[in-house]
């Protein structure tokens, strides 16, 4: 019973430190050293350093600093207008108009981009203007465009999924790979419910422009050529076998550094404040993962994880029951937490109850990234809609309304992973493995 | 005081720019290693000299990235309740934080010792002493102990922390 106590008092200070607001990583530290103290004999203080050395010095999370940079030198190039350009004379004349040109501008810049925020804030400082002169109705343009950005979490290169493999220890690059059919999948759902809406609704009239010739569309599309040559070289090195993820990582830094280059966006300025970004941004996640390896061993002790996962299985739920009741544990946490915080918080717990049902992890990664990106759009903490309130000065409410299609659509997404599980496992199975 | 201020400020710069020059380090590393197999040849340890940068890139910059306001925390609390409360709850936050850095820097600070100490070596390929890299925990992790003694000082005195904010354009991370 005593022990029940503990589990009680080390779950009551988690909850405290993250909300009063102590920074995730530090919290994290000191809920674990709290579990240590509480259920162990062992030296803390050198436990902790072992650990948090052997994370942070861990030659597999080179891949996120480098791909971090990669979108922040992509963000200050050209390459939004770029893509504005270059996909909406093909996509203006589906039904739903110039409307698709955020969700495929989100898809491709989310191929080069690791994040969320940042394909929210290069696509949409070029689409936000450009609709709202040609009359498109505000509130679907606010809400694909936050919908569609979450495809940055899901299409590779990806922040969440590098977290996630370093986090469970399986291979990047295999999750990479996952993420790319349901991203496509996602992202066609989307597209398919403006088109749809581009019916139903009454106030749908936007400016429609002179049809360009084919020719024109073609010449046009020249502007997509750099973006998609990157696409190609990062993402193809890893599909070939040529490199590993942090290889591809460092190609796609480079490739963007001279596509810049090219573009006449590269000045030293630009250069130093996407390195800084980069440093700071990746700082901030290491700063998680360190307290993250830190709680992860001391859950271990708590034998929390163990009896969750005895108790789940004692239950006899079935898969579905399982994913389902995780379904809205991540939701309501999404609501609090950032993604990356959420996995890396929950799944030293969640880990063992799901090998222990026997579900792939591989594919459970990309249930977790649908519902990671569904934290991004859920009030009353949800990254994009902060930063969509940045750029638009819409309320949060309004934004939130905006986006909530989105959300349902997202859950359906989860329904399809669900019943068509081969959309995630399909691609990483056909790899071709690296010779080495 | 302002001769401490300006110190201090130059030594979270300073480090921040040091992170940045590691990060440069991990990709010029990662390409050399990828040149190397592609020619050929072997380039021995490069995984582990990555890996070793990437601590010290992330150990470096947590100062920075506090000053910054990129670390991440749950500000659901903090944006609710009246000033008064949120004073207390920022003195409360940063003396926590300040007090798990500390801790993590002390440890820190033994744990290298003894690796100096015992003339550690590391396992792998590059046969390096392992006091040298591992060294950068107690640097990043005593900056960042002491920017958040900084900040909690300057909430006490002045009532407001010195951390800046700018969401869209700092934080891309999401």
């Amino acid at each position: 019973m005593t022990e029940l106590y503990a589990i009680i008092l080390f779950l009551f200070v988690l909850f405290f430190l993250l909300g009063t607001g102590v920074w995730v990583g530090l919290a994290l530290m000191g809920v674990a050293w709290v579990g240590m103290e509480l259920f162990t004999t062992r030296p803390v203080g050198d436990t902790m350093i072992t650990t948090i050395w052997a994370s942070s010095s861990s030659w597999t999370l080179t891949a996120l600093p480098l791909f971090i940079w990669m979108g922040e030198i992509l963000y200050r190039t050209r390459l939004s207008e770029d893509m504005f350009k270059g996909l909406s004379p093909w996509l203006a004349r589906l039904p739903g108009g110039l409307v698709h040109t955020n969700i495929v501008s989100c898809t491709v810049f989310a191929a080069v981009s690791g994040s969320s925020a940042a394909t929210l804030t290069t696509v949409g400082k070029m689409a936000i203007p450009e609709l709202r002169a040609r009359n498109y109705p505000e509130k679907m343009v606010i809400g694909t465009l936050a919908g569609a950005a979450t495809l940055g979490l899901m299409i590779p290169p990806s922040l969440a999924l590098i977290v996630y493999g370093v986090t469970v220890n399986e291979s990047i690059t295999k999750l990479f790979f996952a993420g790319v059919f349901p991203g496509l999948v996602l992202a066609g759902m989307f597209m398919g419910y403006v088109a749809i809406t581009s019916f139903v609704s009454k106030d749908w009239n936007p400016t429609i422009e002179t049809g360009m010739s084919f020719r024109e569309k073609l010449a046009n599309s020249r502007f997509l050529l750099p973006v998609f040559a990157l696409i190609t070289v990062v993402i193809g090195s890893m599909y070939g076998g040529y490199a590993t993820a942090t290889e591809a990582a460092a190609i796609g830094v480079i490739g963007a550094l001279v596509l810049a280059l090219f573009q006449g966006s590269l000045t030293w300025s630009s250069f130093r404040e996407s390195l800084m970004g980069a440093t700071r941004t990746s700082a901030m996640i290491a700063l998680i993962l360190a307290g993250a390896a830190f709680l992860k061993l001391s859950m271990g002790f708590t034998g929390l994880p163990r009896s969750l996962a005895d108790g789940i299985a004692a239950m006899e739920l079935t898969r579905f029951q399982l994913l389902m009741a995780l379904l809205v544990f991540y939701i309501i946490l999404g609501m609090f937490l950032d993604g990356i915080s959420a996995i890396v918080l929950t799944m030293a717990v969640v880990e063992p109850m799901v090998r222990g049902a026997g579900i792939d992890l591989i594919w459970f990664g990309i249930f977790v990234v649908v519902v990671i990106e569904m934290a991004q759009i859920t009030p009353p903490i949800g990254f994009n809609l902060f930063v969509l309130q940045g750029m638009t000065d819409h309320e949060m409410g309004y934004i939130t309304k905006a986006a909530l299609p989105m959300f349902g659509i997202m859950v359906l997404m989860v329904f399809v992973l669900i019943w068509l599980p081969e959309i995630a496992t399909w691609l990483p199975d056909n790899l071709r493995q690296r010779p080495s | 005081m302002s001769a401490i201020r300006k110190t201090l400020d130059l030594l979270y710069l300073i480090a921040g720019i040091a992170a940045a020059l590691c990060l440069i380090s991990i990709l010029l590393l990662i390409v050399a290693q990828m040149v190397a197999r592609w020619t050929g040849e072997i380039f021995p340890g490069a995984p582990n000299y990555a890996g070793y940068a990437m601590a010290a890139a992330s150990f470096f910059a947590f100062a920075n990235a506090l000053n910054r306001g990129a670390h991440i925390r749950v500000s659901i609390l903090l944006n609710a309740v009246n000033p008064r409360l949120k004073y207390m709850l920022e003195i409360w936050c940063f003396g926590i934080a300040a007090a798990i850095a500390w801790y993590f820097t002390y440890y820190a600070y033994w744990f290298v010792y003894w690796s100096w100490k015992f003339n550690e070596v590391s396992q792998g390929q590059d046969a390096i002493l392992m006091w040298i890299p591992q060294s950068v925990m107690v640097i990043g992790g005593g900056l960042l102990a002491i920017a958040l003694s900084d900040n909690l000082l300057h909430v006490l005195i002045k009532g407001q922390h010195r951390i800046s904010r700018d969401i869209v354009d700092e934080n891309l991370e999401g």
